[in-house]
């Protein structure tokens, strides 16, 4: 009964969150142009004789992902600021670990669909043949945003209360990425390189740690968060 | 500081006195750096703030909230906006509403769950005359309905007659609690500036 108010409430939450970002188009619009522009930026600054597509390729993609996905982070509880809505939340029965597994939901669809237009560009500018490898690149690609999500979430969360918390979260939440982006660059570069999976079991047991920990950490601290 | 069902209390105090913070302490907001807070049953509250989401239209904000507080879906939102007068702007966006609008839904997003126990601050504030008679209208039917009220305001002459006591917060302390026997606005007024006086105010 517990857990199916717990999965009532997240659904609740991922679903407003959702529907406002559909509403609005803020987030999503600024993540979109912010991705193109990187993609395009790092694209044609190169000088292609020095630095090859397979060079650059994995990292422009997780520059992009990365810094996209952070100004969705950042609008998910500034959202809560609005109207001091998170007080509305709090005034409620719904658990801390409910509204935290919602704004997680909220963010993961965000991003999963800032992701989804972006690798095509992804593909089109740096003309890398990944169709073969897509479900590998994809299963990464899943892996490393759970815990981007799962940490992003909850220092915008810390941060919200903040007077500068869009200057705050970057600041905060860059040296926790450095596993996952790390991580997620070495089997981009792998899976582009068409290596054998043997060499990236390091790296995928690395991103599957940090997730757990990390998702795990960020569910235990989240009401100790929301609490003023 | 106790309150009864079907008892309305009214906070009165100077900007920075307290009211506010009090109020915020008794929702559960806050944590009292002393003392406790038992409350017999659910809380509401209507804030400052409207606590609802500018891009969402009244309904979906009422629905929102009505699906955190595990309520069946039996239309309860329609019939709290009809009693605030509210019904035909539900399909609207609530970054359209004027301020008297935005607290007429605030108490209906408070009432979503009939709660025991309701906290007001400056419920009036902003509202013209029939938006007032409508919240005073709500405030009555929560007394008749037993629900125990506090109300933290500024405008007296229209709540003075809703409250059974009024409790005077001076400098962050509740420095009385008083029945209003019959006092008017100006009553209440004069006693609270006897005790900031008293206060070294």
């Amino acid at each position: 009964m517990a857990d199916s108010r717990v999965a009532a409430v997240a659904f609740a939450v991922a679903a407003k969150d959702l529907r406002v970002e559909w509403r609005t188009k803020t987030a999503f619009l600024s993540a979109m142009v912010f991705a193109v522009l990187v993609l395009a930026v790092l694209y044609f600054a190169r000088d292609k004789t020095a630095v090859g597509d397979y060079a650059l390729a994995p990292g422009a993609l997780w520059v992009t992902f990365t810094f996209a996905g952070m100004l969705g982070l950042n609008r998910a509880f500034l959202l809560e600021r609005e109207n001091r809505a998170l007080d509305g939340l709090r005034l409620t029965p719904a658990s801390a670990t409910g509204i935290f597994l919602g704004k997680i939901l909220g963010n993961l669809v965000f991003l999963g669909v800032v992701e989804l237009v972006s690798l095509p560009l992804f593909i089109l500018f740096y003309d890398v043949p990944i169709w073969r490898q897509l479900p590998l690149l994809l299963g990464v690609i899943v892996l490393a945003t759970i815990g981007f999500v799962a940490v992003g979430t909850l220092l915008s969360a810390m941060v919200v209360r903040t007077r500068f918390s869009e200057v705050m979260l970057p600041v905060l939440l860059l040296p926790f990425l450095v596993p996952p982006i790390v991580s997620a660059v070495q089997l981009t570069w792998r899976i582009l390189a068409l290596r054998p999976l043997s060499e990236m079991t390091g790296w995928l047991s690395l991103l599957g740690s940090f997730d757990i920990i990390f998702f795990t950490l960020s569910l235990m601290l989240f009401e100790a968060i929301l609490v003023e | 500081m106790d309150v009864q069902p079907g008892e309305a209390v009214l906070l009165v105090g100077g900007n920075g006195a307290g009211k506010t913070t009090l109020l915020r302490v008794m929702s559960g907001l806050l944590k009292p750096n002393r003392g406790q807070i038992e409350c017999a049953g659910a809380v509401g509250m209507v804030a400052h703030h409207t606590m609802m989401y500018d891009a969402l239209t009244a309904r979906e904000n009422l629905a929102f909230f009505a699906r955190l507080h595990g309520l069946p879906k039996d239309g309860r939102e329609d019939r709290l906006l009809e009693l605030l007068g509210l019904s035909d702007f539900a399909s609207e966006r609530i970054v359209t509403f004027s301020r008297g609008m935005l607290q007429r839904l605030a108490i209906a997003r408070s009432l979503m769950h009939e709660p025991d126990v309701m906290l007001f601050d400056e419920p009036l504030t902003g509202l013209d005359d029939a938006a007032s008679h409508i919240v005073l209208d709500v405030i009555a039917e929560l007394e008749a309905r037993q629900a125990a009220l506090v109300i933290a305001t500024h405008q007296l002459v229209e709540l003075v007659g809703v409250a059974a006591r009024v409790g005077f917060m001076v400098q962050g302390e509740l420095a009385a609690m008083e029945p209003i026997d019959g006092r008017d606005a100006g009553g209440v007024v004069s006693r609270y500036r006897e005790l900031v006086a008293a206060d070294g105010g």
